[in-house]
């Protein structure tokens, strides 16, 4: 018999995704926009963009992880065709972003 | 030696892309007779993404200074001002995607027409976002040629 369920961590780490996107494109515009951010980010590892890549890596698993743990554990209760409405919207959305910035911006 | 770095590079990402779309049509025929190997194949697809991340980002680092020179200066300076730029970023967003199918594939996905349903949009976006970072890669790779030949 068919069930319409997906894992907590399915969730909690789909969420993340969806999170991370969008901040990986807002640190874009940050970093090409704020010589500040920039030099900033390249302090830290050397190079901006490997700077970049671990802020976004980890706050994947760092927000994916947390929310594993909200509600006592539990997690948080969410149709599958939302958290693929919620993870589509912000790829696209963060890929446009990303795009138009360079395209029509910088 | 830098060469063979970014082919291996290639390699990888073309073997991610090639396991994405395997997941997809294996998911459309799931059964208890191949869940194991989608289960497998996710973990590989996430493998060589990184594998793949790692390397090119290695390369990008260290190496490709002396190709964005080339380009900058030759007749197709797009392919590292809006080639390049877009995609060392959306690429990110590529490694966040393939490390999320084992996740979503760790799923009943025999019983779960919902946990199929999502599978099949994750494994989508990164076999359709791989493909165009291979297309960004080979117009940057045209960028250094054009910038070398002579005018």
């Amino acid at each position: 018999m068919e069930n319409s369920t997906i894992s907590k961590c399915t969730i909690a780490f789909g969420l993340a995704l969806a999170i991370a996107c969008v901040v990986n494109s807002l640190i874009v515009v940050a970093k090409e926009k704020s010589e500040a951010v920039m030099a900033g980010m390249k302090k830290i590892t050397g190079h901006h963009w490997t700077t970049h890549s671990a802020i976004v890596v980890l706050l994947f698993l760092g927000v994916g992880a947390l929310l594993t743990l909200v509600k006592g554990g539990r997690g948080i209760e969410m149709s599958a065709s939302r958290l693929i409405g919620i993870v589509v919207s912000a790829v696209a959305g963060a890929t446009l972003i990303i795009v138009g910035f360079y395209l029509f911006i910088d | 030696m830098t060469e063979i770095l970014l082919m291996t590079h290639v390699l990888f990402g073309v073997a991610c892309m090639i396991a994405a779309v395997w997941l997809f049509v294996d998911v459309l025929q799931v059964s208890q007779a191949n869940l194991a190997r989608i289960q497998t194949i996710s973990w590989f697809a996430a493998g060589f993404m990184w594998l793949a991340f790692l390397a090119g980002g290695y390369w990008y680092v260290i190496y490709y200074k002396v190709d964005k020179a080339i380009i900058l200066k030759g007749p197709w300076p797009f392919a590292h001002n809006a080639i390049m730029e877009t995609k060392e970023h959306l690429v990110i967003m590529l490694l966040l995607l393939t490390t999320y199918l084992p996740i979503a594939g760790s799923d009943n996905l025999v019983e779960s027409k919902d946990a199929r349903k999502l599978m099949l949009w994750v494994a989508a976006i990164v076999a359709l976002l791989a493909l165009a970072m291979d297309g960004e890669g080979g117009i940057i790779a045209m960028g250094v040629k054009v910038g070398l030949l002579p005018r």
